[in-house]
């Protein structure tokens, strides 16, 4: 498998295909004298802006934690062994009503979207 | 039987769906400024969308696959951010011009300034998306959007000398003005080739739940659907060649001259016709945009979509398109000419083609996403065809625009 054309930017969805976010980045263990070994995929906002560089990188991680509290100042991150399909979408093993990914689109919900009429 | 009944409904839909204030303003005002010599920047920008949508249509029915999915994928995030905020950028202005459109309906109708309906209509667009669901928006619009071919009757019953018709339909150097003759090419070209219609229309393809067995269905509508629309677009011209230049109108600056597009042909009526053609034209346009924008920022973050969920089931993508239409509605609001942002807008759009036509050529060609449904070589041209106009009027387009433009 090429991990950066078969995973990376691909849809991710949650054990009830939930689409919850994009594989943004893969965490590798570097292993001596062996080829290192993917452990996890990566979402969200601070992945994304890593990529851009460095800087980028530190700011959206620091506006996280501003917002978000100790529990966004890292990327959202799910094991690798929690994957349980690869194909048009990756299928996880995971709820994503049990993680912290979807805190924004509640906090939306609960305090703007929810509050308007027919929502 | 089945089948046949989504051919007519899909085409029903391009058809209603296709005009809108770009290509009815630059159709008009090529039309009144150069006669019947621009039909040919219509049929050329219609054979590009053609093979654009049906390239849309088929990734999105091979693969399950958005367009916008499939350049995140393909390309990665850091390529994906440049089409993706290039047509964020895009759609932000032309659906500023659709809900200028709507207002300067709503103006020529009541006597209100368009301004104060800016927000007004953005609100109901709004409302519609907040409580519609996509079948609505998407055939509801669309069967209302027919009122459009009032247009080609009124071209036909203007008997224009069809000699000249078919003559303009061959590229020819203009006479007179050629920055303004170019310039207008560029943005009937804009207008007809628009990023939005492709995107949408993978997106519907995926809300639709299409699978291979809908390739032929596909060509069907975006072949047929698409020459429709563009047959619409050249009524347009002609109607604004005859009429506009019978009465000594051949520059088109305001939209007040518009109605009487249709006065001679239907009387009063005519009036009213192209008014309702107007608003309904521009407003399916504003929603179709505003879906756009949050398709295409869900599509690329990964987030839940789809219009047929409650808004409670995916804020993220409902707080895009409410804002959307928001900021849309802010220069019109302010006072903005609509006439001068479409023209502008669609001038925008001929430049950003590269940027969103240049990943067909890769995606359209996998085999990890088409399979056996690959580009031929004609199609594979088309596309080549498509990057290099593009190029050419990124080149052309904008200093046409500061020497040339209106």
């Amino acid at each position: 498998m090429d991990l950066l054309r078969d995973l990376l930017d691909k849809q991710v969805v949650d054990r009830r295909q939930v689409k919850i976010g994009k594989v943004d980045g893969l965490v590798a263990e570097l292993r001596h004298g062996k080829p290192p070994r993917i452990v996890a995929v990566e979402l969200g906002s601070i992945t994304l802006a890593r990529r851009l560089g460095s800087r980028p990188g530190r700011w959206v991680a620091w506006l996280a934690a501003r917002l978000g509290g100790e529990r966004h100042a890292e990327p959202h991150r799910i094991a690798w062994k929690k994957v349980r399909n690869i194909g048009v979408d990756i299928e996880v093993d995971v709820d994503v009503r049990r993680t912290a990914i979807f805190d924004w689109q509640d906090w939306l919900r609960d305090h703007i979207i929810g509050r308007i009429p027919g929502a | 039987m089945k089948k046949l009944l989504e051919i007519s409904l899909g085409i029903v839909t391009s058809v209603g769906g296709f005009l809108e204030v770009g290509s009815m303003a630059t159709a008009a005002q090529a039309g009144a400024t150069f006669g019947l010599r621009l039909i040919w920047a219509i049929l050329l920008g219609t054979i590009c969308i053609i093979f654009l949508v049906e390239m849309a249509g088929r990734f999105a029915a091979v693969s399950g696959h958005t367009i916008a999915d499939g350049i995140r994928e393909r390309f990665g995030f850091n390529t994906f951010l440049w089409p993706l905020l290039a047509t964020l950028l895009v759609n932000f202005m032309v659906m500023s011009a659709e809900i200028g459109g709507v207002a300067i309906a709503a103006d020529l109708a009541t006597g209100i300034g368009f301004q104060w309906w800016a927000i007004p209509v953005a609100f109901l667009a709004w409302l519609f998306l907040w409580k519609g669901t996509f079948g609505f928006i998407e055939k509801g619009v669309a069967v209302l959007g027919l009122v459009t071919l009032c247009f080609v009757v009124a071209a036909v019953m203007l008997k224009p000398d069809w000699k000249q018709v078919a003559a303009g339909a061959v590229p020819s150097l203009p006479d007179h003005d050629a920055e303004s003759y170019w310039f207008m090419a560029v943005s009937i070209l804009g207008a007809s080739i628009s990023p939005y219609l492709f995107m949408f229309y993978s997106s519907g393809a995926v809300e639709d739940h299409w699978d291979k067995t809908y390739l032929g269905t596909n060509r069907a509508i975006a072949g047929l659907g698409m020459s429709f629309g563009g047959t619409i677009s050249v009524s347009v011209l002609i109607v604004a060649a005859l009429v506009l230049g019978e009465h000594g109108v051949n520059q088109v600056d305001d939209y007040h001259q518009l109605p009487l597009l249709l006065i001679p042909i239907f009387g009063f009526w005519g009036f009213v016709l192209f008014v309702a053609s107007l608003a309904i034209a521009c407003f399916g346009a504003a929603l179709e945009i505003a879906l756009q924008q949050a398709y295409l920022v869900a599509q690329g973050f990964g987030w839940t979509w789809g219009e047929d969920r409650k808004p409670r089931e995916d804020p993220g993508f409902c707080s895009v398109y409410t804002i959307s239409l928001l900021l849309a509605a802010i220069p019109i609001g302010l006072g903005l000419d609509p006439l001068k942002l479409t023209i502008f807008s669609m001038a925008v759009t001929a430049a950003s083609l590269p940027l969103t036509v240049v990943p067909f050529l890769f995606l359209l060609n996998d085999e990890r996403y088409v399979g056996d449904h690959r580009n031929g070589m004609i199609s594979n041209a088309a596309v080549i065809f498509v990057i290099a106009l593009g190029f050419v009027l990124a080149v052309v387009a904008i200093p046409l625009q500061i020497f040339g433009g209106s």
